[in-house]
Protein backbone atom coordinates (compact mmCIF):
# COMPACT_ATOMS: atom_id res chain seq x y z
CA UNK A 1 0.00 0.00 0.00
CA UNK A 2 2.92 2.30 0.69
CA UNK A 3 4.32 1.87 -2.38
CA UNK A 4 0.70 2.51 -4.57
CA UNK A 5 0.96 5.90 -2.02
CA UNK A 6 4.28 6.10 -3.03
CA UNK A 7 3.82 5.46 -6.83
CA UNK A 8 0.83 7.73 -6.75
CA UNK A 9 3.15 10.74 -5.50
CA UNK A 10 5.69 10.52 -7.99
CA UNK A 11 3.08 10.13 -10.49
CA UNK A 12 1.90 13.41 -9.11
CA UNK A 13 5.02 14.99 -9.24
CA UNK A 14 6.07 13.76 -12.65
CA UNK A 15 3.09 15.58 -13.88
CA UNK A 16 4.06 18.94 -12.46
CA UNK A 17 7.35 18.51 -13.51
CA UNK A 18 6.08 18.94 -16.82
CA UNK A 19 3.78 21.81 -16.21
CA UNK A 20 5.34 25.32 -17.36
CA UNK A 21 7.11 26.92 -14.07
CA UNK A 22 5.63 30.00 -12.62
CA UNK A 23 2.10 29.85 -15.05
CA UNK A 24 0.00 31.78 -13.35
CA UNK A 25 -2.82 31.37 -15.72
CA UNK A 26 -2.86 28.02 -15.32
CA UNK A 27 -3.04 28.17 -11.60
CA UNK A 28 -6.27 30.66 -12.20
CA UNK A 29 -7.95 28.10 -14.64
CA UNK A 30 -7.22 25.46 -12.02
CA UNK A 31 -8.73 26.95 -9.24
CA UNK A 32 -11.56 28.20 -10.39
CA UNK A 33 -12.80 24.86 -11.50
CA UNK A 34 -14.70 24.38 -7.63
CA UNK A 35 -16.82 27.41 -8.93
CA UNK A 36 -17.46 26.51 -12.58
CA UNK A 37 -18.69 23.05 -10.99
CA UNK A 38 -20.80 24.69 -7.84
CA UNK A 39 -22.27 26.87 -10.40
CA UNK A 40 -23.30 24.35 -12.66
CA UNK A 41 -25.10 22.00 -10.01
CA UNK A 42 -27.18 25.35 -8.39
CA UNK A 43 -28.55 26.21 -11.80
CA UNK A 44 -29.30 22.34 -12.85
CA UNK A 45 -30.98 22.38 -9.43
CA UNK A 46 -32.86 25.38 -9.87
CA UNK A 47 -33.84 24.30 -13.63
CA UNK A 48 -34.59 20.72 -12.34
CA UNK A 49 -36.98 22.48 -9.06
CA UNK A 50 -38.65 24.10 -11.65
CA UNK A 51 -39.33 21.40 -14.20
CA UNK A 52 -40.78 18.93 -10.46
CA UNK A 53 -42.51 21.91 -10.43
CA UNK A 54 -44.26 21.96 -13.42
CA UNK A 55 -44.26 18.45 -13.49
CA UNK A 56 -46.13 17.52 -10.32
CA UNK A 57 -48.84 20.50 -10.66
CA UNK A 58 -51.40 18.45 -11.04
CA UNK A 59 -50.95 16.10 -8.01
CA UNK A 60 -51.28 19.33 -5.14
CA UNK A 61 -49.89 22.01 -3.48
CA UNK A 62 -48.65 19.89 -0.59
CA UNK A 63 -46.92 17.30 -3.10
CA UNK A 64 -45.21 20.06 -5.43
CA UNK A 65 -43.85 21.76 -2.31
CA UNK A 66 -42.71 18.42 -0.98
CA UNK A 67 -40.76 17.64 -4.24
CA UNK A 68 -39.55 21.20 -5.35
CA UNK A 69 -37.69 21.48 -1.38
CA UNK A 70 -36.22 17.90 -1.91
CA UNK A 71 -34.70 18.65 -5.16
CA UNK A 72 -33.19 22.27 -4.03
CA UNK A 73 -32.44 21.11 -0.85
CA UNK A 74 -30.33 17.69 -2.64
CA UNK A 75 -29.00 19.98 -5.18
CA UNK A 76 -27.81 22.79 -2.79
CA UNK A 77 -26.14 19.67 -0.63
CA UNK A 78 -24.56 18.21 -3.70
CA UNK A 79 -23.38 21.32 -4.66
CA UNK A 80 -21.48 22.02 -1.49
CA UNK A 81 -20.07 18.47 -1.41
CA UNK A 82 -18.52 18.90 -5.03
CA UNK A 83 -17.11 22.35 -4.32
CA UNK A 84 -15.86 21.32 -0.87
CA UNK A 85 -14.55 18.10 -3.05
CA UNK A 86 -13.13 19.97 -6.12
CA UNK A 87 -11.36 23.31 -3.62
CA UNK A 88 -9.97 20.52 -1.76
CA UNK A 89 -8.19 18.77 -4.74
CA UNK A 90 -6.96 22.30 -6.22
CA UNK A 91 -5.59 22.60 -2.58
CA UNK A 92 -3.58 19.87 -2.69
CA UNK A 93 -2.51 20.63 -6.13
CA UNK A 94 -1.32 23.94 -4.34
CA UNK A 95 0.66 22.28 -2.01
CA UNK A 96 2.19 20.20 -4.57
CA UNK A 97 3.09 23.29 -6.85
CA UNK A 98 4.55 25.37 -3.43
CA UNK A 99 6.78 22.19 -2.87
CA UNK A 100 8.02 22.13 -6.30
CA UNK A 101 8.74 25.72 -6.27
CA UNK A 102 6.08 27.35 -8.88
CA UNK A 103 5.23 29.62 -6.54
CA UNK A 104 3.54 32.05 -9.21
CA UNK A 105 1.45 28.85 -9.49
CA UNK A 106 0.39 28.36 -6.18
CA UNK A 107 0.14 31.87 -5.59
CA UNK A 108 -2.53 32.82 -8.34
CA UNK A 109 -4.52 30.13 -7.68
CA UNK A 110 -4.78 30.92 -4.04
CA UNK A 111 -5.94 34.29 -4.82
CA UNK A 112 -8.14 33.02 -7.65
CA UNK A 113 -9.68 30.88 -4.63
CA UNK A 114 -9.87 33.74 -2.44
CA UNK A 115 -11.88 35.73 -5.29
CA UNK A 116 -13.92 32.59 -5.28
CA UNK A 117 -14.99 32.86 -1.42
CA UNK A 118 -16.13 36.08 -2.03
CA UNK A 119 -18.28 35.81 -5.40
CA UNK A 120 -19.75 32.93 -3.22
CA UNK A 121 -20.93 34.96 -0.57
CA UNK A 122 -21.68 37.55 -2.95
CA UNK A 123 -25.35 36.94 -2.61
CA UNK A 124 -25.31 37.14 0.99
CA UNK A 125 -23.43 40.78 0.35
CA UNK A 126 -25.96 41.93 -2.46
CA UNK A 127 -28.32 41.12 0.15
CA UNK A 128 -26.86 42.82 2.62
CA UNK A 129 -25.69 45.99 0.45
CA UNK A 130 -28.53 46.62 -1.76
CA UNK A 131 -31.06 49.32 -0.24
CA UNK A 132 -34.83 48.04 0.54
CA UNK A 133 -37.68 50.23 1.23
CA UNK A 134 -39.78 49.15 3.64
CA UNK A 135 -43.34 50.50 4.26
CA UNK A 136 -43.92 52.55 7.21
CA UNK B 1 18.24 11.78 18.52
CA UNK B 2 16.02 13.59 16.22
CA UNK B 3 18.54 15.93 14.92
CA UNK B 4 20.39 13.16 14.16
CA UNK B 5 18.13 12.01 11.39
CA UNK B 6 17.21 15.42 10.14
CA UNK B 7 18.47 16.54 6.83
CA UNK B 8 21.47 18.40 6.39
CA UNK B 9 20.95 22.16 6.59
CA UNK B 10 21.43 23.82 2.92
CA UNK B 11 22.76 27.05 2.53
CA UNK B 12 19.77 29.85 2.32
CA UNK B 13 17.36 27.42 3.88
CA UNK B 14 16.02 29.99 6.48
CA UNK B 15 14.61 31.75 3.58
CA UNK B 16 13.16 28.48 1.85
CA UNK B 17 11.42 27.42 5.39
CA UNK B 18 10.18 31.23 5.66
CA UNK B 19 8.49 30.91 2.04
CA UNK B 20 7.13 27.48 2.65
CA UNK B 21 5.48 28.85 6.09
CA UNK B 22 4.24 31.23 4.61
CA UNK B 23 3.00 29.65 1.37
CA UNK B 24 1.36 26.79 4.00
CA UNK B 25 -0.04 29.57 6.01
CA UNK B 26 -1.86 31.09 3.04
CA UNK B 27 -3.08 27.97 2.05
CA UNK B 28 -4.82 27.16 5.23
CA UNK B 29 -5.92 31.19 5.27
CA UNK B 30 -8.02 30.29 1.75
CA UNK B 31 -9.17 26.91 3.00
CA UNK B 32 -10.63 28.64 6.02
CA UNK B 33 -12.22 31.31 3.86
CA UNK B 34 -13.72 28.68 1.34
CA UNK B 35 -14.99 26.70 4.14
CA UNK B 36 -16.30 29.94 5.89
CA UNK B 37 -18.50 31.35 2.45
CA UNK B 38 -19.90 27.91 1.74
CA UNK B 39 -21.16 27.66 5.80
CA UNK B 40 -22.44 31.19 5.56
CA UNK B 41 -24.06 31.10 2.76
CA UNK B 42 -25.59 27.42 3.11
CA UNK B 43 -26.84 28.73 6.19
CA UNK B 44 -28.49 32.42 4.23
CA UNK B 45 -30.18 30.22 1.79
CA UNK B 46 -31.18 27.42 4.42
CA UNK B 47 -32.48 30.31 6.48
CA UNK B 48 -33.98 31.61 3.13
CA UNK B 49 -36.08 28.43 2.46
CA UNK B 50 -37.34 28.44 5.60
CA UNK B 51 -38.89 32.02 5.90
CA UNK B 52 -40.11 30.85 1.66
CA UNK B 53 -42.03 28.18 3.04
CA UNK B 54 -43.42 30.14 5.87
CA UNK B 55 -44.53 32.82 3.64
CA UNK B 56 -46.81 31.14 1.13
CA UNK B 57 -48.13 29.06 3.86
CA UNK B 58 -52.25 29.81 4.31
CA UNK B 59 -54.10 29.85 7.37
CA UNK B 60 -57.70 27.96 6.62
CA UNK B 61 -60.34 29.63 8.48
CA UNK B 62 -63.72 27.95 9.09
CA UNK B 63 -67.14 29.95 7.61
CA UNK B 64 -68.83 31.07 10.53
CA UNK B 65 -71.74 31.61 8.80
CA UNK B 66 -73.95 31.25 5.48
CA UNK B 67 -75.70 33.87 3.16
CA UNK B 68 -78.88 31.76 5.05
CA UNK B 69 -78.14 33.62 8.02
CA UNK B 70 -78.91 36.93 5.91
CA UNK B 71 -82.30 35.82 4.63
CA UNK B 72 -80.29 35.27 1.33
CA UNK B 73 -80.94 32.44 -1.13
CA UNK B 74 -77.64 31.13 -2.74
CA UNK B 75 -76.03 28.17 -4.02
CA UNK B 76 -72.44 26.22 -3.21
CA UNK B 77 -70.29 26.22 -6.66
CA UNK B 78 -67.05 24.86 -7.60
CA UNK B 79 -65.22 26.16 -10.43
CA UNK B 80 -61.18 26.03 -11.55
CA UNK B 81 -59.28 28.90 -11.47
CA UNK B 82 -58.01 29.27 -15.21
CA UNK B 83 -54.30 28.41 -15.94
CA UNK B 84 -53.65 25.91 -13.66
CA UNK B 85 -57.26 24.33 -12.33
CA UNK B 86 -57.26 25.08 -8.74
CA UNK B 87 -60.46 23.82 -7.33
CA UNK B 88 -62.18 26.81 -5.85
CA UNK B 89 -65.93 26.75 -3.65
CA UNK B 90 -67.60 29.86 -3.11
CA UNK B 91 -71.81 31.07 -2.81
CA UNK B 92 -73.42 32.28 -5.67
CA UNK B 93 -76.17 34.63 -4.40
CA UNK B 94 -78.65 36.12 -6.73
CA UNK B 95 -79.34 40.03 -6.24
CA UNK B 96 -82.65 40.45 -4.66
CA UNK B 97 -85.28 42.83 -6.38
CA UNK B 98 -87.40 45.47 -4.45
CA UNK B 99 -90.60 43.50 -5.69
CA UNK B 100 -88.68 40.07 -4.00
CA UNK B 101 -87.65 38.60 -7.62
CA UNK B 102 -84.18 37.41 -7.87
CA UNK B 103 -81.97 38.43 -10.21
CA UNK B 104 -77.88 37.52 -11.99
CA UNK B 105 -78.16 40.19 -14.41
CA UNK B 106 -75.57 42.17 -12.70
CA UNK B 107 -73.00 40.05 -10.88
CA UNK B 108 -70.22 41.04 -8.14
CA UNK B 109 -67.58 39.20 -7.80
CA UNK B 110 -65.81 39.16 -3.94
CA UNK B 111 -62.38 38.61 -3.70
CA UNK B 112 -61.56 38.26 0.15
CA UNK B 113 -58.03 39.22 1.57
CA UNK B 114 -55.26 37.21 3.10
CA UNK B 115 -55.82 34.81 5.30
CA UNK B 116 -59.37 34.37 5.26
CA UNK B 117 -62.42 33.40 3.29
CA UNK B 118 -65.50 34.67 1.75
CA UNK B 119 -67.06 35.21 5.28
CA UNK B 120 -64.45 36.68 6.82
CA UNK B 121 -66.43 37.81 9.74
CA UNK B 122 -62.97 40.39 10.96
CA UNK B 123 -64.31 42.78 7.84
CA UNK B 124 -68.24 42.14 7.90
CA UNK B 125 -67.57 40.57 4.24
CA UNK B 126 -70.92 38.19 4.46
CA UNK B 127 -72.95 41.13 5.59
CA UNK B 128 -71.12 43.64 2.93
CA UNK B 129 -71.96 40.58 -0.09
CA UNK B 130 -75.68 40.34 1.79
CA UNK B 131 -76.47 44.17 1.45
CA UNK B 132 -74.61 43.89 -2.20
CA UNK B 133 -77.35 41.23 -3.10
CA UNK B 134 -80.74 43.02 -1.30
CA UNK B 135 -79.71 45.88 -3.84
CA UNK B 136 -80.17 43.87 -7.00
CA UNK B 137 -76.95 43.05 -7.93
CA UNK B 138 -75.95 39.29 -7.86
CA UNK B 139 -72.89 38.80 -5.84
CA UNK B 140 -70.04 35.63 -6.33
CA UNK B 141 -68.21 34.92 -3.16
CA UNK B 142 -65.68 32.43 -3.11
CA UNK B 143 -62.67 31.30 -1.10
CA UNK B 144 -59.54 31.87 -2.75
CA UNK B 145 -56.85 29.08 -3.70
CA UNK B 146 -55.56 28.32 0.10
CA UNK B 147 -58.43 29.70 1.92
CA UNK B 148 -61.60 28.72 3.10
CA UNK B 149 -62.73 25.24 1.74
CA UNK B 150 -60.93 25.89 -2.01
CA UNK B 151 -57.83 23.62 -2.47
CA UNK B 152 -54.46 24.10 -0.69
CA UNK B 153 -52.12 26.08 -2.45
CA UNK B 154 -49.09 28.92 -1.70
CA UNK B 155 -50.17 32.44 -1.14
CA UNK B 156 -49.18 34.67 -3.47
CA UNK B 157 -50.77 38.32 -2.76
CA UNK B 158 -52.07 38.24 -6.34
CA UNK B 159 -49.23 36.69 -8.50
CA UNK B 160 -51.40 33.57 -8.19
CA UNK B 161 -54.86 34.43 -6.79
CA UNK B 162 -55.26 36.65 -9.99
CA UNK B 163 -55.74 33.10 -11.62
CA UNK B 164 -58.82 31.92 -9.50
CA UNK B 165 -60.44 35.85 -10.63
CA UNK B 166 -60.03 35.09 -13.88
CA UNK B 167 -61.32 31.61 -12.91
CA UNK B 168 -64.62 33.36 -11.35
CA UNK B 169 -65.32 35.17 -14.80
CA UNK B 170 -64.70 31.75 -16.62
CA UNK B 171 -67.39 30.63 -14.60
CA UNK B 172 -70.11 32.93 -14.64
CA UNK B 173 -69.25 32.99 -18.62
CA UNK B 174 -69.43 29.39 -19.59
CA UNK B 175 -69.78 27.44 -16.30
CA UNK B 176 -72.92 25.37 -14.99
CA UNK B 177 -75.55 28.02 -14.35
CA UNK B 178 -75.98 27.92 -10.52
CA UNK B 179 -79.75 29.74 -11.31
CA UNK B 180 -80.49 28.86 -15.00
CA UNK B 181 -83.71 30.35 -14.79
CA UNK B 182 -81.99 33.59 -14.23
CA UNK B 183 -79.44 33.37 -17.03
CA UNK B 184 -76.27 34.56 -17.20
CA UNK B 185 -75.07 37.80 -16.44
CA UNK B 186 -75.05 40.99 -18.24
CA UNK B 187 -72.53 42.64 -16.84
CA UNK B 188 -69.90 41.42 -14.62
CA UNK B 189 -67.71 43.39 -12.01
CA UNK B 190 -65.17 43.20 -9.07
CA UNK B 191 -65.00 44.18 -5.42
CA UNK B 192 -61.06 42.83 -3.70
CA UNK B 193 -60.13 43.73 -0.64
CA UNK B 194 -56.13 44.10 -0.11
CA UNK B 195 -54.96 40.94 -1.26
CA UNK B 196 -58.01 39.98 -3.02
CA UNK B 197 -58.15 44.21 -4.32
CA UNK B 198 -54.56 43.37 -5.43
CA UNK B 199 -55.48 40.00 -7.50
CA UNK B 200 -58.75 41.76 -8.96
CA UNK B 201 -56.37 44.57 -10.47
CA UNK B 202 -53.81 42.04 -12.21
CA UNK B 203 -56.71 40.22 -13.31
CA UNK B 204 -58.65 42.54 -14.69
CA UNK B 205 -55.56 43.96 -16.66
CA UNK B 206 -56.07 40.50 -18.95
CA UNK B 207 -59.86 40.31 -18.40
CA UNK B 208 -61.97 42.72 -20.18
CA UNK B 209 -65.35 40.90 -19.34
CA UNK B 210 -64.83 43.08 -15.63
CA UNK B 211 -66.56 46.20 -16.44
CA UNK B 212 -65.74 47.89 -13.07
CA UNK B 213 -63.70 47.24 -10.04
CA UNK B 214 -64.04 48.61 -5.88
CA UNK B 215 -60.68 47.96 -4.32
CA UNK B 216 -60.66 48.50 -0.48
CA UNK B 217 -57.12 48.78 0.81
CA UNK B 218 -54.98 47.55 -1.79
CA UNK B 219 -51.57 47.67 -1.67
CA UNK B 220 -49.86 49.56 -4.82
CA UNK B 221 -46.37 47.25 -4.93
CA UNK B 222 -46.11 44.27 -2.41
CA UNK B 223 -42.41 44.33 -2.10
CA UNK B 224 -42.30 47.42 0.45
CA UNK B 225 -44.90 45.21 2.85
CA UNK B 226 -42.85 42.14 2.56
CA UNK B 227 -39.76 43.97 3.30
CA UNK B 228 -41.50 45.38 6.47
CA UNK B 229 -43.26 42.07 7.33
CA UNK B 230 -40.91 39.12 6.65
CA UNK B 231 -37.94 40.26 9.08
CA UNK B 232 -40.87 41.27 11.61
CA UNK B 233 -42.41 38.21 11.62
CA UNK B 234 -39.33 35.99 11.04
CA UNK B 235 -37.28 38.00 13.57
CA UNK B 236 -34.86 38.15 11.62
CA UNK B 237 -33.10 41.21 10.14
CA UNK B 238 -33.98 42.56 6.90
CA UNK B 239 -30.97 40.66 5.00
CA UNK B 240 -33.16 37.81 4.70
CA UNK B 241 -35.80 39.37 2.78
CA UNK B 242 -34.23 39.08 -0.90
CA UNK B 243 -33.38 35.57 -0.09
CA UNK B 244 -36.56 34.29 1.05
CA UNK B 245 -38.40 36.25 -1.62
CA UNK B 246 -35.95 34.30 -4.21
CA UNK B 247 -36.29 31.18 -2.61
CA UNK B 248 -40.32 31.24 -2.89
CA UNK B 249 -39.39 32.19 -6.62
CA UNK B 250 -37.28 29.05 -7.09
CA UNK B 251 -39.45 26.69 -5.02
CA UNK B 252 -43.20 27.57 -5.84
CA UNK B 253 -42.53 30.05 -9.05
CA UNK B 254 -43.77 32.87 -7.26
CA UNK B 255 -42.28 36.37 -7.94
CA UNK B 256 -43.12 38.86 -5.20
CA UNK B 257 -41.65 41.66 -6.84
CA UNK B 258 -43.74 41.11 -9.93
CA UNK B 259 -46.99 41.82 -7.16
CA UNK B 260 -47.45 45.65 -8.07
CA UNK B 261 -50.95 46.48 -9.39
CA UNK B 262 -49.95 49.84 -9.71
CA UNK B 263 -47.83 48.64 -12.91
CA UNK B 264 -51.49 47.48 -14.54
CA UNK B 265 -54.36 49.59 -12.71
CA UNK B 266 -53.82 52.41 -16.05
CA UNK B 267 -54.71 49.35 -18.90
CA UNK B 268 -57.85 48.93 -16.58
CA UNK B 269 -59.47 52.49 -18.07
CA UNK B 270 -61.94 53.21 -19.81
CA UNK B 271 -63.24 51.05 -17.04
CA UNK B 272 -64.39 52.81 -13.92
CA UNK B 273 -62.07 52.05 -10.67
CA UNK B 274 -63.24 52.59 -7.06
CA UNK B 275 -60.85 53.09 -4.27
CA UNK B 276 -61.28 52.99 -1.01
CA UNK B 277 -58.79 52.96 2.18
CA UNK B 278 -58.77 53.60 5.58
CA UNK B 279 -57.42 56.62 6.87
CA UNK B 280 -55.78 55.02 9.92
CA UNK B 281 -54.77 52.06 7.82
CA UNK B 282 -50.94 51.42 9.17
CA UNK B 283 -50.55 48.06 7.61
CA UNK B 284 -50.97 49.29 3.77
CA UNK B 285 -50.61 53.41 4.42
CA UNK B 286 -53.51 55.27 2.54
CA UNK B 287 -50.02 56.50 0.36
CA UNK B 288 -50.80 53.34 -1.75
CA UNK B 289 -54.32 54.40 -2.82
CA UNK B 290 -52.93 57.60 -3.74
CA UNK B 291 -49.53 55.75 -5.59
CA UNK B 292 -52.61 53.38 -7.30
CA UNK B 293 -55.11 56.44 -7.84
CA UNK B 294 -52.40 58.49 -9.87
CA UNK B 295 -51.07 55.76 -12.08
CA UNK B 296 -54.74 54.99 -12.82
CA UNK B 297 -55.71 58.54 -13.59
CA UNK B 298 -52.68 58.62 -16.07
CA UNK B 299 -54.92 56.89 -19.04
CA UNK B 300 -56.73 58.48 -21.20
CA UNK B 301 -60.45 57.84 -20.22
CA UNK B 302 -59.71 57.20 -17.00
CA UNK B 303 -62.89 56.86 -14.33
CA UNK B 304 -61.32 56.67 -11.09
CA UNK B 305 -62.83 57.83 -7.59
CA UNK B 306 -61.12 57.66 -4.17
CA UNK B 307 -62.67 57.15 -0.63
CA UNK B 308 -60.21 57.82 2.47
CA UNK B 309 -62.60 55.78 5.48
CA UNK B 310 -61.48 58.28 8.20
CA UNK B 311 -60.47 56.71 11.28
CA UNK B 312 -60.62 52.98 9.62
CA UNK B 313 -58.06 50.68 10.23
CA UNK B 314 -56.85 48.11 7.75
CA UNK B 315 -59.89 46.44 5.90
CA UNK B 316 -62.25 47.90 8.42
CA UNK B 317 -63.26 50.50 6.05
CA UNK B 318 -66.50 49.10 5.89
CA UNK B 319 -66.94 47.97 9.37
CA UNK B 320 -66.29 51.62 10.50
CA UNK B 321 -68.95 53.14 8.34
CA UNK B 322 -71.44 50.88 6.76
CA UNK B 323 -74.19 52.30 5.49
CA UNK B 324 -71.97 55.03 4.04
CA UNK B 325 -69.69 52.19 2.42
CA UNK B 326 -72.85 49.96 1.01
CA UNK B 327 -74.40 53.26 -0.60
CA UNK B 328 -71.05 54.72 -1.81
CA UNK B 329 -70.37 51.19 -3.41
CA UNK B 330 -73.94 50.79 -4.47
CA UNK B 331 -74.26 53.95 -6.49
CA UNK B 332 -70.57 53.20 -8.02
CA UNK B 333 -71.76 50.03 -9.43
CA UNK B 334 -75.26 51.28 -10.44
CA UNK B 335 -73.56 54.03 -12.38
CA UNK B 336 -70.88 51.41 -14.27
CA UNK B 337 -73.21 48.17 -14.80
CA UNK B 338 -76.52 50.35 -15.60
CA UNK B 339 -79.90 49.19 -13.97
CA UNK B 340 -81.08 45.84 -13.67
CA UNK B 341 -83.05 45.53 -16.27
CA UNK B 342 -84.67 42.10 -15.73
CA UNK B 343 -88.17 43.31 -14.32
CA UNK B 344 -88.89 44.54 -17.70
CA UNK B 345 -87.87 41.76 -19.88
Amino acid sequence: MSTHAMNETDGEAQEHATMPKGSGWRGVLVSIIPLGLLAGIVVITLLVTALVRQLVAGSGFFVQQQSALVVLIVGLVLAIVVFALASWRVLRHVKIWQRDGTTTQANAALWALTATTLIIVLPVLLALILPQHPAP
Amino acid sequence: MFSQISPPTAPGSSTVDKSTKAGRGFRRLVAVLLALSVVLTAAYAAISIKIASQLVQTTKVPLYATPASLGLQYKDITFSSREDNIQLSGWFIPGVLPNGSLTTQRTIIVVHGNNANRADQSVGLLKLSGAIAHNGFAVLAFDVRGNGVSSPAPRSFGYFEQRDVLGAVDFLRTGSLPYPDLGRPRAIAGWGLSMGGSALILAAAHEPAISAFVSDSTASDYTPILEREIPNGAHLPQLFTPGALMAAYAIYGINFYAVRPVDVVSQLAPRPIFFIHGGADTFVPPSNMSELATAARAAPNAHVQTWIVPGANHAQSYNTQPQEYVSRIIAFYTSAMGPDTSASQ
